[in-house]
């Protein structure tokens, strides 16, 4: 493919960790490496943090509540005269906007950009009665996409449901090497571990449950130790647990990169609790590809990735006591466990940011196949038209 | 000016200002089916031309060979309305070299079973786009206000191709 220049705008503050953040943090390093040109438009909101030299500063986000956690998004008319700005600076070839379907920048980029446009659908939501008032806004600056993506098949039917038009899906890249070479830490290992990672405040991601499951496992597997990472306070889940069960759960706040990885690698078995709200569950096929055995819900987006069972167990969602019965039995069953590990990292290659980021180039291609690029649409008015 | 013809007023402004804006949405749409088109029309174009290269350089059988050859010759010349249904048969007919090449049982230059396999990913994702395209126009000339209009003026309604998405 030509090399060309790409502008990717970021709904959610660049600064605050993420799904979306990491996914466009990678692409764009994985497009640079090709050796295109990669400007990313995001909101930040502590600018005394640097950031990659790609990352252009949009204004400080604010906070609203969306789909059960907080997001940090901005908008209003100093963003968007920003981000024409930023458009009409930058040259480009092809816009890439994530999440062009909430109210964000990524939305008012839409609005204001004229030519080849892609767009990433990263969230599943059911259908909500706002979006009916919305959706007739919306619906004509969603259409000027030129080509959509959609990470699941989750994030895919929400599309359908809420505009009516379809997606190519392109699940979220990972860079599946680095977990699987990522050194096994002491601190992690041993038998029996039990890892979890996540925002754990947040009632989705079902710590909760996690924790419940402690005291039936507990009984049968007396040494069994229960790892927490991420940031949040753990008093609330702890203060009503019997002392000794205490002692079986350690938290340790939020790692870093490295960390991650080597915790990944490092735990016997990662459990994902979570409740719901998921769209594809990149933090499964992270485990997996560390080559770690994966307990998940069967919500939909994780029974997807884990192929319905067959490279990781799956327990009846919100059900402690079934998740207990699920972890007893894969410590017992060391075959079983590796078996399951052993799938799990082959089918998660597919998930690995060389081929995703191939397909994603590919869209690109068919999107400046019409030989235009990204203009501003009131360049486009009859009355300023040369 | 009494408060009634204001209000008339700001109605037919209002009208039309909305017409305005979906006229310039309606050719936006027209302009979107019209280049995914020609994208896809180039790739499939490609793929005929594949197609009888694939013929001329491997060891297929003369039934096969004879297949995909006139098959990709009907592709290439079709007229619009048997298009859809002539790319469809080269589809299946090529997933017969595909299938071969994956039981060793072909004698093929490995760089044109890359560019097939490419090429194949490509024309899927074009008619999807293509597809969505045509799909987005189809729904707002559909709306009452703009056949009532004539905000489509002469554009032909784009037509929405029945490519089989799983033969491909």
């Amino acid at each position: 493919m030509k090399k060309i220049r790409i502008g990717m705008v970021c709904p959610y503050g660049w600064d605050t960790p993420g799904g979306v953040q990491s996914h466009m943090r990678d692409l764009a390093e994985y497009l640079i490496g090709e050796g295109h040109f990669v400007s990313i438009l995001a909101p930040i909101s502590d600018d005394a943090v640097s950031f990659e030299d790609y990352v252009v500063n949009a204004g400080k986000p604010i906070s609203i509540p969306v789909n059960g956690s907080v997001a940090r998004v901005l908008f209003g008319p100093l963003a968007s005269s920003r981000a024409k700005q930023w458009i009409a600076s930058g040259d480009f070839d092809l816009l890439h906007l994530h999440e062009p379907a909430i109210p964000s920048l990524s939305l008012l980029a839409c609005s204001a950009a004229e030519g080849p446009l892609v767009g990433t659908f990263h969230v599943s939501t059911p259908k909500k009665k706002a979006i009916y008032a919305i959706g007739p806004i919306l619906e004509p600056i969603v259409e000027k996409l030129t080509a959509r993506i959609a990470v699941s098949e989750l994030a895919r039917s929400t599309l359908k449901d809420h505009f009516d038009t379809d997606a190519v899906v392109i699940p979220n890249g990972i860079d599946g090497q680095k977990y699987a070479n990522a050194p096994i830490t002491k601190e992690f290992s041993g038998p029996n571990t039990i890892g979890f990672m996540g925002r754990f405040e947040e009632p989705r991601k079902g710590l909760q449950v996690l924790i419940d499951s402690l005291a039936i496992v507990a009984r049968f597997v007396p040494d069994v130790k229960y790892l927490i990472a991420g940031p949040g306070d753990s008093d609330e889940f702890v203060k009503n647990l019997n002392p000794q069960l205490q002692n079986r759960i350690t938290f340790l706040g939020r790692l870093s990169d490295r960390q991650k990885e080597s915790f990944l690698k490092s735990v016997e078995i990662y459990v994902a609790p979570n409740t719901g709200g998921e769209s594809f569950g990149i933090i499964l096929t992270e485990a997996l590809s560390a080559g770690t055995a994966v307990v998940a819900s069967d919500i939909p987006a994780f029974k997807a990735v884990l192929e319905n069972g067959e490279v990781g167990a799956l327990f009846r969602n919100e059900d402690s006591s079934d998740l207990a019965k699920v972890i007893v039995a894969l410590l017992r069953d060391d075959a079983r466990r590796e078996k399951l590990a052993t799938n799990g990292k082959l089918s998660a290659q597919k998930y690995d940011w060389q081929v995703v980021a191939e397909q994603i180039e590919s869209v690109y291609e068919m999107a400046i196949a019409g030989g235009q690029r990204v203009t501003l649409s009131s360049e486009n008015r009859f009355w300023s038209r040369r | 000016m009494n408060l009634e013809n204001l209000a008339v007023l700001l109605f037919i402004v209002l009208i039309g200002w909305y017409l305005s804006f979906s006229a310039s949405r309606l050719d936006r749409l027209h302009h979107r089916v019209e280049t995914s088109w020609a994208t896809l029309d180039s790739l499939l174009q490609k793929r005929a031309a594949l197609a009888q290269e694939i013929v001329a350089e491997s060891n297929l059988d003369p039934a096969t060979a004879y297949l995909i050859s006139t098959s990709a010759t009907a592709a290439r010349d079709a007229n619009i309305i048997e298009r859809s249904s002539a790319e469809s048969i080269l589809s299946e007919s090529l997933k017969l070299v595909q299938n071969a090449a994956l039981d060793n049982a072909l004698e093929l230059p490995s760089e044109l079973l890359v560019e097939l396999s490419d090429l194949t990913s490509k024309v899927k994702l074009a008619i999807n786009i293509h597809l969505e395209a045509v799909n987005a126009t189809r729904n707002v000339r559909s709306q009452w206000i703009i056949r009532l209009f004539r905000l489509a003026g002469k554009a032909p309604l784009p037509v929405r191709y029945a490519f089989e998405d799983d033969s491909l």
